[in-house]
């Protein structure tokens, strides 16, 4: 649903293209971030995500196309280019030799204004607080995110771009992180984020951008993508899998097929699926097991992006009414 | 605490005065890294207290250093000891020591992965240089007036009888202080050129080894190359030859031109490793491998 | 494009490399500033203020600088050799301490170094410039000056 009154994106790439040598790392990529969502960045690895984000923050020059954030070309803002703006590209780096807290030190000097009576706030925010007198030689590369996180937060940012957070996170940490980024999103900060993970975006973004050898594949809100998507696929572990594949070409909507390691691969949506348990249920097959493998979002995502068939065989093709 | 209860500051605008004195942000950063490097810390130790070294060295043995000017006269005339010093050091120690903080300021960032953490900050790419490079310069120029100060200091702790000049004179105490202090800063233009000759290598190789190994193995080679009878013309465009244009003063009567040609050198190379390290570093890729 | 950009810094930096080269390959492109003109007045000039200051610390009376009339006459290795350059030199300087019907010559054997600098070495007659020391007042062995003579001329 479009605003009768858009807001100024805050985040707006237009044809954006860089070479580096004989590879095109991005292609005529456009982007645009309206204020206040959380949008993802997504591809396999090697799209070029890195690449745009770098070029956002001005590590990399574009060779062709324009970046503006919040409005302003880099020539037109100058030195000013990245204020409001916070967030890392790959890991977060740091000096090895001095402490997390001593880091944090160096880079609000580096930012002025008052960032450095923020750094305590920031650092215990982050989890940090029991490490911060630790050298960063001896972090783990969760705490390094952590620590990337704080240091972004310093600058107040109003857009916050993050080069695939979850990484090295375990899975409470990654629950954790997509809860305190749904939270700062609701209190108005933009947030762009990249993965390669489809799954991970699914639950905290509102709208992606979907990158493949450098060009858009796919761009809009997510409820987009799921009308657009294909059935997710189920695994699953039954009494006898012959009959329940039987069973399945009686059905419409629902699609399976045996799996070499045991078990049935099944195609179908939610209340088709529920219609193939009960249908089992009728039929004297017990079910054992059931697993959503792959959502359909991520069925998308791997077809835009030319990414080899999701987990088990493709189903033969049934005519059924 | 979790990331999700934490509390995270909202947005502000960063004032106004901030941006214009971006460069000297940097530069004071810079200036307390590098006093906190524990090579610079040792070079401090090691300039005040080389020079009395020196001087107790050359006093307790009996024979003198011959292959040296002023060499002869080391027992005779405690000024002469600096003059020794400065000829004897003068085209490699100043390099040297100024390599390892010169070479490393640039490629250090490289070697830890930094410069995506400090390009993403309020500071722009030109900011980040100037600063780095005015610490570099102010290293060196510390430095020089260290040196300068304890070598002096040492010879008229060593006597005050006059010294020989290179045209025979003899030259009292008053008058060999003051030009023992012009034949050493006479050194800092040339070391000037030197510290970016050493800031163009790290910034062109990214490594701290070409960095501070480059200008070393630069060093030598002139050393060597000096050797060479050259036309006159081409010793003068050497960066390593302003080192001794010190000679000049000691003559009689003094010549100076040597000493201007120095100079002249010196800003030449200055302003050509100053430029092209600009250059090379305005569009760099930072991060991305390409 | 970027290909081209590439080919164009290789071809710069291929030229900052071999200008230096050039210079040292071009070896004879000029005269290296030591010629036998700035060696002699140089060394005349010391050496006069050097033997005023040697007989001055020998207790004897200091004739002026201008009475002594020292000139140099200068030769670099054989006379068949080019006469521009560092290295061995042999120095002549001829002076009067009795006036001007009593020429005296002291011989140096000179190295000069490529930037003007040399160290000349006394080669006779053994009173003046044989010995290493002299005897100063109170029997004080002091350096003397006129044995090994430093000194430095302009090449610029």
């Amino acid at each position: 649903m479009i605003a009768v009154t858009e807001a100024a994106p805050v985040v707006e790439a237009h044809q954006v293209t860089k070479w580096f040598g004989e590879t095109t790392a991005l292609d005529q990529v456009d982007l645009t971030v309206p204020p206040g969502v959380v949008h993802g960045l997504l591809g396999p690895n090697g799209a070029g995500k890195t690449t745009l984000l770098s070029a956002l923050f001005g590590l990399v020059l574009p060779d062709e196309g324009t970046l503006r954030l919040f409005g302003r070309t880099r020539a037109e803002a100058g030195a000013g280019w990245l204020d409001g703006v916070g967030g890392f590209v790959e890991t977060p780096r740091f000096y090895p030799y001095l402490t997390g807290r001593q880091n944090l030190a160096v880079l609000a000097g580096l930012d002025g204004g008052g960032a450095g009576s923020l750094i305590d706030q920031a650092i215990e925010s982050a989890g940090l607080a029991s490490a911060r007198r630790q050298k960063v030689r001896g972090y783990s590369l969760g705490m390094r995110q952590r620590l990337g996180l704080a240091a972004a937060m310093l600058r107040r940012p109003r857009l916050l771009i993050l080069d695939e957070p979850a990484n090295g996170m375990d899975p409470a940490g990654i629950r954790d992180l997509r809860a305190a980024l749904r939270r700062l999103a609701r209190n108005g900060l933009t947030v762009l984020l990249s993965s390669h993970d489809m799954a991970q975006v699914e639950e905290i973004c509102d709208s992606v951008t979907v990158l493949h050898h450098g060009r858009v594949v796919f761009a809009g809100g997510l409820s987009v993508m799921r009308a657009e998507a294909p059935e997710p696929v189920w695994r699953l572990n039954t009494t006898d899998d012959a009959a329940a594949v039987e069973a399945a070409r009686h059905l419409t909507g629902v699609k399976a097929s045996a799996h070499d390691e045991g078990g049935l691969v099944v195609y179908a949506a939610q209340d088709r699926l529920d219609a193939y348990v009960l249908q089992l249920g009728r039929d004297g097959v017990a079910l054992r097991g059931l697993q959503l493998e792959v959502t359909p979002l991520e069925s998308l995502f791997f077809q835009l992006t030319g990414d080899p068939a999701p987990p088990g065989p493709p189903p033969a093709i049934t005519e059924e009414s | 605490m979790t990331l999700a209860a934490g509390r995270w500051p909202v947005y502000a605008a960063p004032a106004a005065g901030e941006r214009r004195s971006g460069a000297l942000v940097v530069y004071r950063l810079e200036l307390l890294k590098i006093s906190r490097m524990i090579q610079v810390r040792t070079m401090a130790v090691l300039g005040i207290i080389g020079p009395f070294l020196a001087v107790a060295v050359l006093r307790v043995q009996s024979a003198t250093p011959g292959d040296t000017a002023f060499g002869q006269w080391v027992h005779e005339s405690g000024l002469a000891i600096p003059m020794v010093v400065l000829g004897f050091g003068a085209p490699w120690v100043g390099p040297v020591l100024v390599a390892v903080v010169a070479g490393d300021i640039f490629s250090s960032e490289d070697r830890f992965g930094t410069w995506k953490t400090i390009l993403t900050r309020s500071r722009s790419r030109g900011q980040l240089f100037a600063g780095k490079a005015l610490a570099a310069l102010t290293f060196a120029i510390a430095l020089m007036v260290l040196l300068t100060v304890t070598d002096l200091v040492a010879g008229l702790a060593a006597g005050t009888q006059p010294v020989v000049g290179l045209g025979g004179q003899l030259v009292r105490a008053g008058p060999a202080a003051g030009l023992v202090a012009l034949s050493y800063l006479s050194d800092l233009p040339p070391l000037l050129g030197f510290t970016a000759l050493a800031v163009m290598l790290s910034v062109i190789s990214r490594n701290s080894v070409v960095g501070i190994g480059g200008p070393i193995v630069i060093t030598l080679v002139l050393q060597v190359v000096t050797l060479i009878s050259l036309p006159a013309w081409a010793q003068m465009a050497l960066i390593s030859t302003p080192f001794q244009a010190w000679h000049g003063f000691w003559a009689q009567p003094a010549f100076y031109g040597e000493f201007l040609w120095g100079l002249v050198t010196a800003a030449a190379w200055f302003v050509i490793c100053g430029v092209v390290s600009w250059l090379v570093f305005r569009r760099r890729v930072i991060g991305v491998a390409s | 494009m970027a290909r081209l950009r590439r080919a164009r810094r290789r071809a710069l930096a291929a030229a900052g490399a071999a200008l230096p080269l050039a210079i040292l390959l071009t070896g004879c492109g000029g005269s290296t500033g030591i010629t036998a003109g700035p060696l002699q007045t140089s060394i005349s000039g010391t050496f006069a203020n050097l033997y005023v200051l040697q007989q001055a610390e020998q207790g004897n009376p200091r004739p002026s600088l201008r009475s002594l009339h020292t000139r140099a006459s200068c030769q670099r290795g054989t006379p068949a050799t080019p006469q521009d350059g560092s290295g061995n030199w042999l120095c002549l300087i001829t002076y009067e301490i009795a006036g001007p019907g009593y020429p005296v010559i002291a011989k140096y054997k000179v190295d000069v170094q490529t930037d003007g600098c040399y160290a000349a070495d006394g080669d006779g007659p053994a009173s003046v410039n044989g010995s290493p020391t002299i005897t100063g007042p109170h029997y004080v062995q002091l350096v003397n000056p006129l044995s090994l003579i430093d000194g430095c001329f302009d090449i610029a």
